[in-house]
This record gives C-alpha cells, structure tokens and sequence, in this order.
C-alpha cells in the first residue's frame, strides 16, 4: 500500500492524527485491562474504582474519533487505502470501546469479589489470561501501525492461546460449583470475567483482520482458528 | 454478497461493443499512446481518468477518429467497433461520427437556434423524411438531454443564448440526435458548475440505458460517480483498467493509488 506523502500535506496531518487518537484510545485500554485484572488479584477496591472512571475517557475518545473520521470522509473524500485507514480506523475504535467496557465491567466484579472468599487461585488465573490478551491487543495495535500483515496473522493464530484459557477456567469453575453451591455466586462472576476476557481477545483478533484489510484491501477469508470449546461442554466432563 | 445500492451500480451487460488492440499514437516524433488494449462495454459508462498528457483525451480521439484531422498524428493498431475496424478504408469517417458522437470540453453549440442545433445531425445524415419526424427527434432528444422543459418554448432562439450548463445539454441533445451507438465526452463538466454537473452526470446514467459512453475526466469523484468502469492512464499506457469500485477501494497498480489519492507518484 502507499506510504507516499500526499501533495496536499493537511491529508497527510489528518489521516495521521486519527491514527494517533487510535494508538492513544489502545494505551487506555491495556491500561484498563491490567489495571481490572490486577485490582481483581490483589482485591484493590481503589484501583477497581480508578479502572471504572477511567472509561469515560476511552468513551470520549472513541467518539472524537468518528467525528473526526466522518470530517475526514466529507473533506477530504479519501480512496483506496486512505478511505481504508479511515475505515479501519472507526473499526477498531469501536472494537477499543468494547475492550474498554469489558475492562471497567471486570472491575465492577472486581469489586463486588473483594467481599466474598475467593475460589483456588482463579483470580491469578485470570490475571494471567488478562496479560496474554493485552500482549495480543498491543501486538495488533502495533501491526496496525507499522502496517505488519505478518504480525497481524500472528495474533489471529495467537488467540486460540486465550480460547485455550478460557476453556481450562470454564472447567475450574464447573467443579469448584459443584464441590460447594456457596461457590456459586463468586464462580458465576469470574466466569463472567473470563468469558470477557475471551471475548477481548476477539476484539484483538478483529483489529489484526483490520490490519490485513487495511494493507491487501481484502479481509481474511481462511476462518479464524478457534479453541474456545465451551459451547459444547457437559457437566459430567467437568471431573474428567 | 451485493447489497442492492452494488448492484445497480454494476453493469448491465458484458457485451463489448469497442474492441482495441495495440493502439499506438504519435504526434510528430511524441509517442502519446503506447500499446493499449482495452475492452469498452456496450451499455456502461467507463471513465478514463489520469494527469494531464497521459494520452486519456488522445486515446478518446482515436475511438471517432478524430485524431485524423490531426495532421501530425498517426494511428496504429486495431479499432473494432462490434467486430468492424474502424480504420478500414471503407469506412467513411463522417458516418463513423454519426454511430459514435462526441461532446467536449466546452460548450460549442452552432450559432443557431436550438431547434436547428439539435435537428442538423439527423438532417446532414438523411434520417428523416418528413418536418414532422424531424421534430420528433428534436424533443425526443431535447427530453433525453433534460432540456426540453427548459426551451420548449424557445426552440427558435439562438443556442449560444442559454446558460453553460444548458449550452453543454444542448450539445448532449445535439450528440444523441444522431441516434449514435457511443458518446464520447471530454471533460463534459469542467466548465459547469455544480448543479449543472449533477444534471449532466444523472443524464449520462440515463444515457447508459441506450447506448456506450465514454468520458473523460479530470475530476476522479466524477469518474467515481457516474461509471462503471475505470481506465486510468499514465504516461501514454493504460496503467489499470476495471471495476470502478474497485479501482477506487483497492487498486491494483501502485501508480493508479498515487494518482486517485492525490500523492506524488
């Protein structure tokens, strides 16, 4: 794809500068992601409440950058990959946005485990997975920017990693339920949480297929490796 | 998948009705068009797009043989109009121009009134016999242009009286009388104003209906707009040549992105 400046350089400052909001908006959201999943480990109700708030901002962003991309589309009627880069662009805002809900959702339970006893080392678990998918979101990010198809494959390959996860808690939690009902309520939540966190690492996975629509002009037709296996799963295999 | 708003926006036939094969022009010692083949759609509008002395205009040309008044110029290679070369020596030029009309850059109808503007072609050519057949051709083609309910009731007055958006309907009126096969425009709207281009564009996705057209434009949102079919010339070759949507979402040659996108190539 083209890399060459354009005649008319403001093209050039704008496309660069929703681009920049994108790379600010992604910083926000691992910042969340962590942060949730580390208030959620160290029952830190402060930081859970930090987490919460900080959501407003990645909100605000999203919706300054479709203002901007909208003025872009009437001002500057971009083709070929400009008019992509501002597709992509509003794309993975709104994948960010959905990030940034799940992160501030996670801290809400966050807060809401801090009070109740906790289940094994779940918490630690989740954090783990919270890490893996933030690597991915970073990853996709960075081939967003650096334009890298490569990399992006990578992550797409990379998330049966967090389906993989997210199906071995599944299972942790089935057992810790049936062993005692009062575990009920607090697994209900952490599963809840890690079936965000799964559905973060599509979000991350959306972007990088955002990547390769950006740089060939086509999506990925080759269905997207997947591991996430809950769908299918019975109680009675949850001893197994 | 097509959503309905693609597929009107798709063309209505693959019957090609401009076959060229191995166009070569030069001006004097200019080699203005190197090597082009293409195949021009019946039914479509195809856009010919590119930066100025890229040959698009040379090549238009070349489609009615106009570039034989040019003195300088020379043509080579093969012309098929539905299988027919064009260049045959049995093909009278004249009558050529009849089957494939042209409307350029600026406005330039006759120093008559706009009946006789638009009745000349169909006279010259013997298509009628009769004042009464005459006139139909004039409203029919006065209403096909989005004239007639302008000047009906001024078909006497002089032509070159009406505004520029009007002159330039009138020169499209005076292009369809003939009942052509092809129109070919040359920058239609670079002399229009906005309205007047909208007009002028919605007429030429009527014309498509009835026959072949082929426009050059400077204005890619133009070519964008109203065609099908994209060519987009540089340096006298067809660098690229296809679907228009798709040569404005993903082009192929990086030489067409440079150009569409506005950046130095």
């Amino acid at each position: 794809m083209q890399t060459d400046p354009h005649i008319l350089q403001a093209f050039d400052r704008d496309l660069e500068a929703i681009q920049a909001m994108i790379m600010k908006m992604g910083g926000l959201v691992e910042a969340a992601i962590l942060d949730a999943a580390q208030a959620l480990e160290t029952r830190d109700e402060e930081l859970a409440e930090r987490v919460r708030l900080a959501d407003k901002a990645i909100d605000a962003l999203e919706e300054q950058i479709n203002t901007e991309a909208a003025r872009l589309l009437a001002l500057r009627s971009p083709t070929a990959s400009d008019l992509r880069t501002v597709l992509t662009v509003m794309k993975i805002a709104a994948s960010l946005e959905r990030c940034g809900d799940y992160a501030k959702n996670l801290a809400k339970r966050a807060t809401v485990l801090a009070q109740m006893e906790p289940i094994g080392d779940t918490s630690g678990s989740i954090r783990r997975m919270a890490k893996t998918v933030e690597l991915l979101l970073q990853d996709a990010l960075d081939a967003y920017i650096k334009r890298d198809v490569e990399l992006a494959q990578d992550v797409r390959a990379r998330d049966r990693e967090v389906d993989q996860l997210y199906n071995s808690l599944f299972r942790v939690f089935l057992t810790h339920m049936m062993e005692d009902p009062r575990n009920i309520t607090a697994c209900m939540h952490l599963h809840f949480i890690a079936k965000n966190i799964e559905r973060m690492g599509d979000h991350a996975t959306g972007v990088a297929e955002q990547v390769i629509y950006l740089v060939t002009g086509v999506l990925p037709e080759d269905p997207r490796p997947k591991a996430d296996l809950t769908a299918f799963a019975r109680m009675d295999e949850a001893n197994d | 998948m097509e959503d309905l708003r693609l597929m009107e926006r798709v063309a209505d036939t693959t019957r090609t009705k401009i076959t060229a094969r191995g166009v070569q022009v030069y001006y004097g010692e200019k080699h203005a068009l190197k090597d082009v083949d293409v195949d021009i759609l019946d039914k479509t509008v195809t856009a010919f797009i590119g930066p100025s002395g890229c040959g698009k205009s040379t090549f238009l040309r070349c489609l009615n043989r106009m570039n034989d008044t040019v003195a300088s110029a020379r043509v080579s290679g093969t012309i098929l109009l539905d299988g027919e070369d064009i260049y045959d020596r049995g093909v009278d030029p004249v009558q050529l121009r009849a089957r494939v009309g042209m409307v350029f850059q600026k406005p330039n109808p006759f120093p008559k009134s706009i009946y006789e503007n638009v009745a000349y072609g169909p006279r010259i050519h013997g298509l009628t016999r009769s004042k009464a057949e005459l006139d139909a051709i004039v409203e029919a083609s006065l209403r096909k242009a989005a004239l007639w309910n302008e000047v009906k009731d001024r078909l006497a007055d002089t032509g070159t009286g009406l505004s520029g958006g009007q002159q330039q309907r009138l020169c499209i009126a005076r292009a369809v009388a003939t009942h052509p096969e092809v129109l070919l425009m040359d920058e239609p709207c670079s002399a229009l104003d906005p309205i007047a281009t909208a007009q002028v564009e919605e007429l030429i996705d009527e014309l498509r209906a009835h026959f072949s057209v082929v426009i050059v434009t400077h204005s890619m949102q133009q070519a964008a707009r109203v065609s099908q079919r994209t060519a987009f010339f540089h340096l006298g070759n067809l660098v690229e040549y296809g679907e228009t949507g798709q040569v404005f979402t993903n082009p192929k040659d990086p030489r067409t992105e440079s150009y569409i996108t506005g950046r130095i190539g």
